[in-house]
């Protein structure tokens, strides 16, 4: 392995020993501000250590890895979402009667699995990042486990978890023992030969294997009919691990799957867009309507994933088919978009929140623009970015899937994608409505002090996000352009 | 200085956000500042602008604000247009809405809504400024509806009476019809011509429509539509005199000097559309002859001081339509521009005279003003002898222009003439019988009876220097404002050939007017003659039909009535037959589908992990069945 090599995994490393360091000082002096000021400043580190990489990239690093504009756009939109998680997580644990640090060491190490993830061309690499994840998420939903009053089901949520992820994990590998079993490699490309024919056993055989494992990516994604665990997970999990779940796991599993289609050239068969398309109609509606009378917000807002997701779906179904990169390009702004949304939505909540009470009803939010104006004005602003409202980036993203799915002539998908929007409005409008109703009872929010500057801050940065992109794309749309023509 | 184009609206827009910011919690000496500053940092800066362009040789130029998106040929956003025309209007609008805001911090002062007072109009200039600026239609409507917004705000400023918002509302409602045509005529274009960029239309428009063709008719009568509510013209002429219940700053900037000259400027601005329409051009002209009589007449007969002025603007607008209707583009903008000075003076001077009078508004409980009220009194003078285009005056020039315009029209020149100098005699009669009913004769005025010093003093209090300087400077405008040279030749291309006309015809546009005055002078002026005047005015009114003819102009011609029995009763009958509007039971089954579709799903949802097992294996077989065996 070169020396340029190395520099190109250099995030990665400086994730690893941010790990070690972490685990080091957590042995020596157990100190939750420590642990959680290494780990940030880990993540900023790798943040930098972009810098060196990016000159140097394109390049595979080995067979199992390649390390481009597209892994390199989707390492910082980890790490970026990891750091804003990291120190939101800070004042959330604070009050947990429990030993905080391992939730950092945990973080890391998961989010080094998303980073394997977002750069892997193999299926070996695939897999291990999916598991070193997932693993580390089991631990993260259930971290609050001898507290029986903070999160409420935190055992429940990660057992469902973790018995469930093991079958999907199941059905991936089992789809590439297929593969391998008549190709003799796992790299994405070499399906694609087999899926034109010819060989020794028909076209069908490479769909059934492709197929296990999209499906075990798409319980990952909780995309119908693998969407049940998604709000029992997400309402059972401490906010700063559903927050995460819900941006690192997600991004890095959709970015691995967007490099798995279109290097595998998947899309070219028409059973497998006319399941995904299935897919897509299902998870917009049901995620639409089970969102519908909801009224804990993380049920609400994983029932809105599933409905993001398959938007998400409508843009990576047309990423070969238009000829044209605007499907990648959609796909790639779209995830961005999300990501910013989620974690203004969620840094919301918990920001309200500790680990005594969590505030994840509705009525927790009652009369909250009389209360606190700021934090009413950002919860809006993300709520109506998820609705896709325009001059937010949520718009704009949605704009783009749009636009790819009109050039793709995917009219069942749009259709369903309006009827999706429509439904979405109405239950992130009454979540606005509430917060602008009279305020009724005054249930006091955890008072942190100074400690509240910084997720202040952060949320100021996120709201900032939302709205410049959403007034001026021309930057990010033109940087999605130049990543995806790396693919 | 062209790049700064953007500021042009963005004072006026800061100022707003501001003053809505402080939600009325500003000192009023600050909010006044900030209020009329920013307008006043506006015209510095068109001033310098309109410079440094003039001095270029008058060249055209497009700045890009601010582009939101490019995906494929779709790529909204935000340019200004500046040119001759533009600067015209952007430097009427800034200059005499500072000189209004000026007088307005000092007319309002005792107002509880001052700082409200500022931000709507703020907004209203900054709508106003985007409006002209605007280099695509759409960003125009956007102006347009802005300034319509703002006219309706400020039309029910004092809303704690219920027939100001009835004003107000039917202000807004009666406009929305013109703009709902305009709408109609923007997707027209943008679907024939696939740019709403006004330049790019203007080129496009004569290379692919030949003159006449069904397309450019129905386009230009649309826009006409919008127009025609917007400048308060015939058949949507019946909101702006109800819209003076506003205070009277409002009915000097918004409903005299510059909003309601939008319609003006739309057809000037999209003047190649309406010659490929020669049809709908000459409906203009018509138009435009129709209000101007009709409300001249109506003007004659009215009593309230705000009301006589109001006609008098759809008069006066009146002949701008006729003007663009026989294609003197120039003279139409130039008129808009004395028009501005003038109304905006008649206005602030009533305003003054309303003020000394506790907000009395009708002339004949006014009378021998003169001596009490000098400054308005000069005010009026100037100001109407503008209106009635006495030589020298600005109003002269313009409407001179105008006049020997129409004249040149080819078939119908001498109709439209005749009709203008009728309308002209008209104006000098309505507007100096308002001067020496008001300021002449027998004081009526109720404060007499009391003795004079009560009267006498207040006018002392109602002229402050900032109330004094916006009136000096709009009569020297008035007055001087003919000499400006409109620099709008290279906008409408070709310089119209000048019509020339024979002396008589010459000496009588002079004469008829002066003529008008001494008829006023007659009826309502002078001692000796005022007996005989009243005489008179009783033996007309005593006869049954000038009785009725009287009755009939006061009202407008029934046009009020008209539209209640035509369009209003009818919408209400309708109403009252859909209270449980069919469309809305449509929504509410789509409604009701959401929630019996949520109750399904959500029946899925079981929270037991045997369960959720046994769905993922089934969603694996169901879609590798789907997948393999379609």
């Amino acid at each position: 392995m070169s020396m340029d090599q190395l520099l190109l995994l250099l995030p990665a490393l400086v994730v690893t020993a941010t790990t070690v360091l972490c685990m080091l000082a957590v042995a020596i002096h157990r100190r939750h501000l420590v642990s959680c000021v290494i780990s940030a400043v880990g993540l900023l580190l790798a943040l930098l250590s972009l810098s060196v990489a990016m000159p140097l990239a394109p390049q595979e690093v080995t067979p199992l890895l390649r390390v481009d504009a597209f892994s390199l756009f989707f390492t910082v939109l980890v790490l970026g979402s990891a750091l804003v998680v990291t120190l939101f997580s800070y004042p959330y644990l604070c009050n947990l009667e429990d030993q905080q640090d391992e939730f950092y060491l945990l973080l890391n190490i998961s989010v080094l699995g998303a980073l394997v993830m977002v750069s892997s061309t193999h299926f070996l690499t695939a897999f291990l990042g999916m598991e070193t994840l997932s693993v580390c998420l089991y631990g993260m939903v259930a971290y609050p486990l001898h507290r029986s009053r903070t999160a409420q089901y935190p055992m429940e949520a990660s057992l469902k978890y973790l018995v469930l992820s093991a079958v999907s994990s199941g059905f991936v590998l089992f789809g590439m023992a297929l593969l391998y079993a008549q190709s003799g490699t796992l790299h994405f490309t070499d399906i694609s030969a087999g899926l034109a024919g010819g060989a020794l056993v028909p076209a069908s055989y490479y769909v059934l294997a492709s197929l296990l494992i999209i499906m075990g990516f798409a319980f990952k994604l909780s995309l119908v009919p693998f969407h049940l665990w998604t709000p029992d997970v997400y309402e059972g999990a401490p906010l700063p691990a559903t927050s995460f779940l819900a941006t690192v796991g997600k991004l890095a599993m959709a970015a691995l799957l967007m490099r798995f289609m279109s290097v595998s050239e998947l899309l070219s068969s028409a059973d497998i867009r006319y399941v995904l398309s299935i897919i897509a109609v299902f998870s917009i509606l049901f995620g639409n309507l089970l969102a519908l009378r909801q009224s804990n917000l993380k049920r609400l807002l994983s029932y809105s994933s599933i409905a993001h997701m398959g938007y998400l779906l409508v843009a990576l179904i047309t990423l070969n088919a238009t000829g044209q990169s605007l499907g990648a390009e959609a796909v790639s702004f779209y995830l961005t978009a999300y990501v910013v949304m989620s974690l203004g939505a969620f840094g919301v909540m918990t920001v309200v929140s500790d680990s005594a009470q969590e505030r994840d009803h509705i009525g927790h939010y009652q009369g909250l623009f009389w209360r606190n104006p700021w934090l009413a004005l950002v919860f809006t602003a993300m709520l109506l970015s998820l609705a896709g409202i325009p001059l937010t980036i949520g718009f704009v993203g949605k704009f783009y899937i749009f636009a790819a799915g009109v050039q793709g002539a995917e009219w069942m998908l749009l259709l369903a994608m309006v009827v999706g929007s429509g439904i979405g409005l109405f239950y992130y409008l009454r979540i606005v409505y509430r917060m602008l109703a009279p305020l009724e009872h005054h249930d006091p929010f955890p008072e942190a002090g100074l400690r509240e500057l910084l997720p202040h801050g952060l949320l100021l940065c996120l709201l900032v996000l939302l709205v410049l992109p959403g007034v001026l794309p021309g930057g990010l749309m033109a940087l999605v352009e130049t990543v995806v023509r790396s693919l | 200085m062209q790049e700064w184009t953007g500021l042009l609206p963005a004072f006026p827009l800061a100022g707003f956000v501001l003053l809505v910011l402080s939600r009325g919690r500003m000192p009023r000496g600050i909010a006044g500042v900030i209020g009329a500053g920013s307008v006043g940092l506006s015209f510095l800066l068109a001033l310098t602008i309109a410079i440094g362009v003039l001095n270029n040789g008058g060249q055209a130029y497009t700045t890009v604000l601010w582009q939101w998106m490019q995906v494929g040929d779709f790529a909204p956003g935000f340019s200004f247009y500046v040119d001759g025309l533009t600067l015209v209007m952007i430097l009427v609008i800034s200059g005499v809405g500072f000189l209004i805001h000026l007088y307005a911090t000092a007319y309002m002062a005792d107002d509880p809504g001052f700082a409200r007072f500022f931000s709507y109009m703020n907004l209203f200039v900054a709508a106003m400024l985007v409006l002209v600026l605007a280099d695509n239609l759409l960003l125009l409507y956007l102006g347009w509806e802005g300034v319509g917004l703002c006219s309706y705000l400020l039309i029910g400023f004092w809303y704690d009476k219920p027939e100001n918002g009835y004003a107000a509302r039917k202000a807004f409602v009666v406009t929305r019809v013109g703009d709902t045509s305009m709408a109609i005529g923007l997707f027209l274009l943008f679907s024939q011509l696939g740019t709403l960029n006004i330049q790019q239309m203007l080129m496009l428009a004569p290379q692919q429509w030949s003159v006449g063709s069904g397309i450019a008719v129905a386009a230009s009568a649309l826009l006409l539509g919008g127009a025609v509510g917007k400048s308060a013209q015939l058949p949507l002429q019946t909101w702006l005199p109800d819209a003076m219940a506003g205070p009277t700053p409002i009915s000097a900037l918004i409903h005299a000097a510059t909003m309601v000259t939008a319609g003006v400027y739309l057809i000037a601005r999209t003047h190649v559309l309406f010659e490929l329409a020669p049809s709908v051009q000459l409906l203009v002209a018509f138009i435009g002859l129709a209000t101007l009589l009709m409300s001249g007449f109506t003007a004659l007969t009215q009593t309230d001081i705000k009301r006589i002025l109001a006609y008098s603007t759809i008069s006066q607008i009146g002949y701008m339509f006729l003007a663009l209707g026989v294609g003197a583009w120039s003279a139409a903008v130039f008129h808009l521009m004395t028009h501005a000075f003038f109304k905006a003076l008649l206005f602030l001077a009533a305003g003054t005279v309303i003020l000394s009078l506790h907000h009395e508004q009708d002339i004949f409980r006014m009378g021998a003003m003169r001596r009490r009220l000098p400054v308005s009194f000069w005010c009026f003078l100037v100001g109407s002898a503008a209106l009635t285009a006495l030589p020298f005056t600005s109003g002269f020039y313009s409407k001179d222009e105008i006049l020997l315009a129409a004249l040149g029209q080819e078939h119908y020149g001498m109709l439209l003439w005749t009709g203008g100098v009728l309308g002209a005699f008209l104006t000098a009669l309505y507007s100096f019988r308002l001067v020496f009913v008001v300021f002449f004769g027998r004081d009526r005025h109720q404060g007499s009876s009391h003795g004079e010093d009560h009267a006498h003093a207040a006018v002392m209090e109602a002229m402050s220097p900032v109330m004094f300087f916006p009136l000096l400077l709009l009569g020297l405008l008035a007055l001087g404002g003919g000499f400006i040279h409109v620099p709008v030749d290279t906008v409408f291309g070709a310089v119209h050939e000048e019509v020339h006309a024979s002396q008589f015809l010459h000496a009588l546009m002079i004469l008829i007017p002066i003529f008008g005055v001494v008829i006023a002078w007659g009826v309502y002026g002078s001692a000796s003659y005022q007996k005989a005047g009243e005489h008179l005015r009783e033996r007309l009114l005593a006869a049954p039909i000038g009785r009725r003819a009287y009755r009939f102009w006061f009202s407008g011609w029934g046009m009020d009535a008209l539209y209640q029995w035509l369009f209003v009763n009818p919408f209400m009958v309708l109403a009252r037959l859909n209270r449980k509007d069919a469309v809305d039971q449509i929504y509410g089954w789509v409604a009701q589908a959401a929630r019996v579709g949520n109750s399904v799903v959500v029946m899925l949802q079981t929270g037991n992990l045997r369960w959720y097992a046994i769905s993922l294996v089934g969603g694996m077989v169901l879609v590798i069945g789907l997948g393999v065996w379609r």
